[in-house]
């Protein structure tokens, strides 16, 4: 039980540290759906970094630089290019599924270097993690930067009208969310699950972005839907340990999917919207030009 | 002051110190633009403002009053000519520069951020605003501020719950928090109730005698500049036509001078030949696009021969009225009758074969294809007509001719049938759609804002087609936010308040505060509202 309820909680962190970057990124009006591309990215080339330098450290140093490098990109095409933010996005996941498979497929096998210290049975990430919401909620809403970003997510030409650089704190908010989803991808590769074979994230990147928009764009309740979602995953993986012989584990490995889908839906109902839209970046997905 | 580099060294407060009454504060000189295209927007313009005065800047739509107000505000800069503040030349090279300078902007379209509060609106961009923001400190100075000047808002509440005028109160305020001693309004009065209208005449009243000088930039509300500027400076076709003391001015004597030429005020409205019902509204309730309920239980009947003038503040269901009508927005309860038939839920098209006629207030977005030819756009109308489709096929030179005679009778500018509609400018543009309708000699007319945002000329001519399809029998719906409009057109007026029409008044009872008290929600008859 308890192994199972830590082993949760560390997909939790990997789902918060995602999820926050995306978060960041939509609150100033960017949607990067490339965002499993980017976790493809960070821990592919983490964990080949981290392997054949033997360096944590290095590892993640590149994990958090490529994710930053590829935000940038997705940065380049839809803020000072203007192209369809969806498409780039896509575009960034497809490019990122054939590269990274292509780069790690040599490096197929464990990580095989001694696993990562733990805090009272978790990794220290995790308690990263939630300072991390709370100082992202802190920013966002106590801040004249936070305010800047939230401005810039909902009107941008209100933002630039007031003194705002519209273009330059997007930048900030594409970079800052890619550094992190490529961190959340090399924590991945090299401590939650430190071995390389083909399609190893299976769909992380994008339930921590179906968490963004179930989380109403707030840090706390992206922190708890990652936690509702750890579990869930742990529950797909190990369901022996929590309920013994129900249902086939094939179908257990579907329960997160399925979840998504319906929390998917559950968010598109007018219901939801009604209560709830208001709070979605009112420019969320548009490109700005300046007049 | 000249030079081109940073402007760190600039201090504001002590640029504006010991401001005396009177002093000039800003004054504009020469100022000439030219676009690429050849149209000279501003040709030597000269204007200046002085302390404790409301000087009014007046023209029609394309007379260079944006152009100007655009360079006083840094947006954009003006091929030659100069601005002085207090003397010192100014260069803007961005709105953030002429804010620096203590330039304050009130747009027409709100700058603000609607899921924001009103206080994180006014810090947005602040130079005061930095690291961590201290919410309730700004407050209270934004409180003591909004003292001064006699404003009254929430500073907590968001903005997308707030009323146009508390709106503009909040662009008010932003705008002398950060410390402007200038304040340009665009068209300051056009969203705005008459109640909140009187409240902002009041204020800017109170303001101009706070050494402060305040420049309303105004299409046609004369009335407004009448009552409340001390000078007015009227431009038209780029260049300053006058610039006179608002106590040597008169409404005719503004209007001549915006136009060139003699305006008639009164559209002179024959008397009603009023005939059968041609449309019986039964308590009709429709839901809005967000599903609450947009129109309640609203019944009426126009006449043939007869113009209902719909008034009342945008969102009060009079938009949900008018699709109902046309047939773009089903029905909840009630029904609708077209010359005794029913037509609760008949489809659009039938209701166009019917003699039912629609002129929408989005001239742009629903009234016409800016992709489309004038041709083409004429003949979203008469598609269906048996005259102009022969087993399906369009007859082309008919549909020319047709643009041709309705290019000819509305005077429309432009240089032919075969243009798309997205080169013709707004008045233009809403002749063409009210003579597409009105050629087809509708019995019911349905004009939403037929008028809104056009200038004099544009605005005279459409009134009076109005009229003239009243003369020859339709019945016609004309919504309007302009009471002065409604009153000088309608045989009836039927004041709408949150979706229900308030009373049915005959145009002869009908003042102006009753209907302004009635579409602001104050008549004694809406008991229970706030």
């Amino acid at each position: 039980m308890l192994p199972f309820i830590l082993r949760s909680l560390e997909a939790a962190m990997i789902f918060t540290f995602a999820g926050l970057g995306e978060l960041v990124n939509q609150r100033g009006g960017i949607l990067n759906v490339g965002l499993e591309g980017i976790m493809l990215f960070g821990a592919t080339l983490g964990f080949v970094a981290a392997q054949t330098t033997e360096s944590y450290l290095v590892g993640f140093l590149v994990g958090v630089l490529v994710g930053g490098l590829l935000g940038l990109l997705h940065g380049v095409f839809s803020i000072s290019l203007g192209v369809d933010q969806v498409v780039s996005g896509m575009g960034i996941w497809i490019f990122s599924f054939g590269m990274t498979t292509y780069i790690g497929s040599p490096f197929t096998g464990p990580l095989g270097m001694e696993r990562l210290p733990t805090v009272l049975g978790i990794s220290p990430f995790f308690y990263v993690a939630v300072l991390l919401a709370v100082g992202i909620w802190f920013v966002l809403t106590k801040t004249s930067l936070g305010l800047a970003i939230r401005s810039v997510g909902e009107t941008p030409d209100v933002a630039e009208v007031s003194g705002i650089h519209v273009a330059r704190l997007r930048y900030l908010c594409v970079v800052v969310g890619g550094m992190l989803a490529g961190f959340a991808g090399a924590l991945y590769a090299l401590y939650y699950n430190p071995v390389w074979n083909y399609n190893f994230l299976m769909g992380w990147g994008f339930i921590s972005l179906a968490l963004v928009f179930f989380s109403m764009w707030n840090p706390f309740l992206l922190f708890g839907g990652a936690l509702l979602f750890g579990l869930l995953w742990q529950l797909s993986l190990n369901p022996e340990l929590l309920l013994p012989g129900l249902f086939s584990r094939y179908i257990w490995r579907m329960v997160p999917f399925a979840v998504t889908v319906l929390v998917l839906v559950f968010i598109s109902t007018d219901w939801f919207r009604a209560r709830w839209g208001a709070t979605r970046p009112q420019a969320l997905g548009q490109p700005y030009h300046r007049e | 002051m000249t030079r081109r580099s940073k402007h760190t060294s600039f201090d504001p407060d002590a640029f504006w110190a010991d401001i005396q009454p009177g002093e000039v504060l800003l004054s504009a000189r020469g100022i000439t633009k030219q676009y690429p295209g050849g149209v000279l927007a501003n040709d030597r313009i000269d204007f200046e403002v002085r302390a404790q005065e409301v000087h009014a800047v007046l023209g029609e739509n394309g007379a260079g009053k944006t152009t100007l107000m655009n360079i006083l505000f840094g947006l954009i800069q003006p091929d030659q000519g100069a601005i002085y503040l207090r003397g010192q030349r100014v260069h803007f090279r961005s709105p953030q520069d002429a804010i620096r300078y203590g330039i304050g902007m009130v747009h027409q379209h709100r700058k603000l951020v609607p899921a924001h509060s009103v206080i994180e609106n006014i810090l947005l961009g602040h130079p005061r605003a930095q690291g961590i923001l201290r919410l309730r400190e700004a407050e209270e100075e934004v409180a003591a501020l909004a003292e001064t000047y006699g404003f009254r808002v929430d500073l907590r509440a968001k903005v997308w719950q707030l009323t146009e005028g508390e709106k503009q109160v909040v662009e008010i305020l932003k705008a002398l928090y950060r410390g402007a001693h200038i304040l340009i309004m665009d068209e300051p009065t056009s969203a705005l109730t008459p109640v909140e209208t009187e409240k902002l005449l009041e204020s800017i009243e109170r303001m101009s005698e706070h050494k402060l000088g305040v420049v309303p930039f105004i299409t046609h509300k004369l009335p407004v500049v009448l009552r409340i500027s001390h000078r007015v400076t009227v431009l038209r076709s780029g260049r300053v036509a006058a610039s006179l003391d608002t106590q040597d001015a008169d409404e005719q004597r503004l209007a001549e001078l915006m136009v060139g030429r003699p305006v008639l005020f009164d559209v002179q409205k024959p008397p009603a030949q009023e005939g059968e019902p041609v449309v019986q509204v039964e308590g009709v309730s429709a839901r809005s696009d967000k599903g609450n309920l947009a129109l309640d239980n609203v019944s009426f009947t126009v006449r043939s021969g007869q113009i209902l003038g719909v008034a009342g503040v945008a969102g009060n269901g009079q938009h949900e009225l008018a699709e109902v009508l046309a047939g773009l927005r089903g029905v909840e309860q009630g029904r609708i009758l077209l010359n005794g038939q029913e037509i609760t839920r008949a489809p659009v098209l039938a209701r166009w074969q019917q003699g039912v006629g629609y002129t929408p207030a989005e001239r742009t977005e629903v009234g016409s294809i800016g992709e489309f030819t004038l041709v083409e756009n004429v003949a979203m109308n008469y598609f269906w007509d048996p005259d102009y489709n022969r087993h399906g096929v369009l007859d082309e030179a008919k549909l020319r001719e047709l643009t041709e005679q309705i290019l000819e009778e509305f005077r429309v500018a432009a240089p032919g049938p075969h243009v798309k509609a997205k080169t013709l400018s707004g008045g233009n543009l809403q002749k063409v759609i009210m003579g597409r309708v009105l050629s087809r000699r509708p019995r019911l007319l349905i004009a939403n804002l037929p008028a809104q945002g056009l200038d004099i000329g544009a605005t005279e001519f459409v009134q009076q087609k109005l009229l003239e399809a009243r003369a020859e029998g339709a019945a016609v719906i004309f919504i309007s936010e302009d009471l002065d409009e409604i009153l000088m057109l309608s045989d009836v007026v039927a004041p709408m308040y949150e979706g229900r029409v308030v009373d049915l008044i005959p145009a002869d009872q009908a003042d102006k505060e009753t209907i302004g008290a009635m579409i602001a929600g104050s008549y004694q008859q809406q008991e229970g509202t706030p």
